[in-house]
């Protein structure tokens, strides 16, 4: 190459390269986000200061908790973020395990307290252990016959959780048994074994069923991950054996301490031991354990901040978010007003949606994306059916109430404003979404994978179930709970099914009439007295975006624990 | 494995071998001489090399409108590898693809003609595609292994097929055979995409010959390679002609000339346009049109 004279200006600022317009244009973009963010980011700061009301406290209280807590944790978060990346991994885990763990403990005692008695849930899980050995029996004796499989998988626990519908061999069997003076109030029906288990004369006392079907199962469970992990057997049957003493001891000493037996066990399952065996492994690595300080100073600096403002007289906030409005029913005094009952009737109606719309939606997801002709004229209607389902997934939420209301309500008369009627009518608005995000998921598993499959001699079930599935699961339940996400905000179809707009008592099961949180908070905007407008409202608000929050964290962590192995 | 000759041993009929599109009496033939013209009757190598176990007669296959191969007739023998070259497009993959019935899965493609496996007609109502490609396996272009653990990779169609008696030994066997047991055998329980590509490869060949199948049927398995990964393929095939009959698709012709027992030459169209002994395709061919083609005046 020849040299040039460096003189001929090709490089400056004379040249004919224009940048100008790609600057504004990023520029404009820039603006754009920067309204969008602020503007969203200073709406939710004006609600949670209504909700918290931190302003209401002294000045010295603010000062305190700023000293004990805050000045520590960014402390430390700094020197983490700045020196120590692994000691920041464990304080993330060992801060998020135990609110994970506690909000899985209130999920599970709520369920206790409205929706079933432990000895129900107790009949329940034995029953379905029951049905699965009898259909892995089933499977081992005869594993050639599939049709024979099919009506196992399928009747056993029908059987074991719901009995026989009426017979005349079964009319038999309880006629002569009345004949023997034996009435168990049954009428010509085979009970089941749930039903059997309840009837017992004699059952062990709650803590004892819940440290058989609760903890047990999961220690077990725990114990054979550390087993696998650590390739010991020592280790895994000792979490097993820690975690039923502390169990065990709590269940003795709890009561002295005022703790209620049953939400020990449960804090024991949920929180105790998953936090116990991911110290114990920091631990013994060696790797990180100045992140241990994070949580620990936490704790400590939330008692010593406690301890100084109680010492000097500084009063607390007074907010309307705290620990009052989560566990009491609304009322006609705003300070006394609460979200617990709509709280339980939304969880209640996400049961409903999970159990409803995921297996309608994945199963359609599969056909459309696996099974579906694509080609000739069958393949035309399926791409109009897949036009449609996006269409859907635009139409308004009101219209779909309008179906909620005509279809469960008028058609097939189910008590009005119920939860189930509450479910279903949004799950069929969220079901569209579902659709599509599964066949996303579907969609995005390598073809590569499916030839492989298909070229072993695998059935088209046998590529589905061991292939396509467990590559594209993450997905589908990353779409599926972005899209429940969606289904707990929804207000628009409860108004049209016509939940109630203030309940006192949470619903105890699905076909009673339930309030949900953003009905609930729909119904405080039109209170008269303003601290409902501006206080109430505003914790029902966060309350609910809080759950939201919760519920999208899952997604991503989902989404990326399998990114990373996958 | 026993029960390998065993399965083959026990194969229907000997079908003649008749079809072969363009043969020569004599491969020691002078090159000079042009022998262009087509001599049907029996191959000359036909005794030593053994009865055909995939014969296909006037195999047509269309996509939409589309002709991708026309009237293919060619008779593959048992435990060779035969080699299909060819210029991208010509069908030689197609080819191999109507073999496991692998063309099923594509919509719009449709087959014509006969294509016999062991005497029976796999195009016939009666045949299930499922059960054919238990006895035909394949590997593919890009090496594409489950994002399983090494293990389950080789397992799978052991298990799919209920062939799970022994399955640990299955599986050592399996991988041994590939010629990849030494480097992986302490990291069984590691995922197979950390693998190399060649590795990854061959834990596909080990899947594919964990089940014991008649034929291995692969497209290109070395073209997403580097030579040194190539050149371990290539041995492994020629290893693995010993107990398997092995057709191969490749565009690198110098591979063919290395590994194969016959070749296939097909040219644009869809055509066949040359089949025989490897050694004759490359130093003599009876067409003008695959001597152009081997010597690289075209495609």
């Amino acid at each position: 190459m020849a040299t040039r004279e460096p003189e001929t200006g090709w490089h400056g600022e004379d040249s004919d390269v224009n940048h100008l317009r790609g600057r504004a244009f990023e520029a404009t973009c820039l603006a754009a986000t920067a309204f969008g963010l602020v503007s969203v980011l200073l709406l939710l700061l004006f609600v949670a200061n209504d909700a918290f009301r931190p302003f209401s406290a002294d000045a010295g209280w603010l000062a305190t908790y700023a000293a004990t807590v805050l000045v520590p944790l960014a402390a430390l978060a700094v020197y983490y973020y700045r020196l120590d990346e692994p000691a920041g991994e464990v304080a993330y885990v060992t801060s998020g395990l135990p609110v994970v763990g506690l909000l899985l403990t209130g999920g599970f005692a709520v369920l206790f307290i409205e929706l079933l008695s432990v000895l129900e849930w107790f009949a329940l899980l034995i029953s379905l252990v029951v049905a699965g050995g009898l259909i892995a029996a089933h499977g081992r004796l005869r594993p050639k016959a599939a049709l024979e499989r099919l009506a196992v998988v399928l009747l056993a626990p029908i059987v074991t959780v719901f009995g026989l519908p009426p017979t005349s061999f079964n009319r038999f069997v309880t006629d002569t048994a009345a004949a023997l003076g034996l009435d168990f109030g049954l009428y010509y029906r085979v009970i089941s074994l749930r039903e059997a288990i309840m009837m017992l004369p004699f059952v062990p006392t709650d803590w004892v069923m819940l440290l058989l079907t609760l903890v047990l199962p999961v220690a077990g469970a725990a114990g054979w991950f550390v087993e696998q992990r650590r390739e010991s057997r020592r280790d895994g049957l000792a979490v097993v054996g820690l975690t039923t003493a502390v169990a065990v001891v709590g269940v003795v000493a709890g009561p002295l301490l005022g703790i209620g037996t049953d939400v020990w066990l449960l804090v024991v399952t949920f929180a105790v031991l998953p936090l116990g065996v991911y110290v114990e492994g920091v631990l013994r690595r060696g790797e990180g354990v100045r992140g241990l300080a994070f949580p620990v100073a936490a704790v400590l600096g939330v008692v010593v901040g406690s301890v100084v403002t109680g010492a000097l007289g500084f009063a607390g906030p007074d907010p309307w978010l705290d620990w009052g409005f989560l566990t009491s029913a609304t009322s006609r005094t705003a300070a006394d007003a609460g979200i617990y009952p709509a709280m339980v009737g939304s969880v209640m109606m996400i049961i409903v949606i999970v159990l409803t719309t995921f297996p309608v939606g994945v199963g359609a997801a599969i056909y459309l994306e696996e099974y579906a002709p694509s080609q000739g004229l069958m393949g035309k209607f399926v791409t109009l059916i897949e036009i449609n389902i996006g269409n859907l997934a635009g139409v308004p939420s009101v219209v779909y109430g309008l179906l909620g209301l005509a279809l469960f309500i008028r058609v097939l008369q189910w008590p009005q404003g119920s939860v189930i009627v509450a479910g279903l009518a949004v799950g069929l608005l969220i079901l569209p979404i579902v659709i599509i995000s599964a066949q996303e998921a579907i969609r995005s598993v390598p073809d590569s994978f499916r030839q492989a499959s298909y070229g072993m001699g695998a059935t088209r079930w046998q590529t589905i179930r061991q292939v396509v599935l467990p590559e594209a699961l993450p997905g589908i339940l990353t779409g599926t709970i972005l899209a429940l996400g969606r289904a707990i905000g929804e207000t628009a179809p409860l108004l049209m099914i016509g939940a109630a707009a203030s309940v006192r008592l949470a619903p105890n099961s699905f076909f009673d009439v339930a309030s949900m949180m953003p009905r609930q908070i729909f119904s405080w905007s039109s209170e008269l007295d303003p601290s409902f407008r501006h206080g109430v409202l505003a914790a029902g608000v966060i309350t609910l975006l809080a759950v939201l929050l919760v519920m999208n964290a899952t997604a991503i962590v989902i989404r990326n624990r399998y990114q990373r192995t996958g | 494995m026993t029960e390998n000759e065993m399965t083959s041993n026990e194969s229907t009929e000997p079908t003649p071998s008749t079809e072969t599109a363009a043969s020569s009496p004599d491969p020691s033939g002078d090159p000079l001489i042009d022998q262009s013209i087509d001599v049907e009757g029996t191959d000359a190598n036909a005794g030593e090399t053994g009865k055909p176990v995939i014969e296909s007669r006037d195999l047509n296959v269309f996509y939409g409108e589309t002709q991708a191969l026309q009237g293919i007739d060619l008779a593959i023998p048992e435990k060779q590898v035969t080699a299909m070259i060819g210029p991208s497009g010509c069908g030689k993959s197609t080819f191999l693809r109507c073999i496991n019935r692998m063309n099923d899965l594509i919509d719009a493609a449709r087959v014509e003609g006969d294509l016999y496996f062991e005497g029976k007609n796999v195009y016939d109502a009666d045949v299930d595609p499922v059960a054919l490609r238990r006895r035909i396996g394949m590997v593919f272009q890009h090496p594409n292994p489950f994002p399983k653990s090494i293990y389950d990779n080789v397992a799978y169609g052991l298990r799919i097929q209920d062939q799970t008696e022994d399955i640990d030994d299955k599986v050592e066997t399996a991988l041994k055979r590939a010629a990849l047991w030494d480097e992986v055998k302490d990291q069984l329980d590691k995922s197979a995409l950390d693998l190399s590509g060649g590795q990854q490869q061959r834990l596909c060949i080990a899947r594919a010959i964990a089940v014991d199948p008649d034929v291995i049927l692969m497209d290109e398995p070395a073209s997403a390679l580097d030579p040194i990964a190539t050149s371990k393929i290539e041995d492994l095939i020629e290893e693995l002609a010993e107990e398997f009959t092995v057709v191969i698709v490749t565009h690198n012709m110098q591979q063919a000339a290395r590994i194969s027992d016959k070749t296939a030459v097909f040219l644009t169209g869809g055509e066949l346009v040359e089949f025989d002994d490897t050694d004759k395709i490359f130093e003599n061919p009876d067409s003008q049109r695959v001597e152009d083609y081997i010597t690289g005046k075209f495609g």
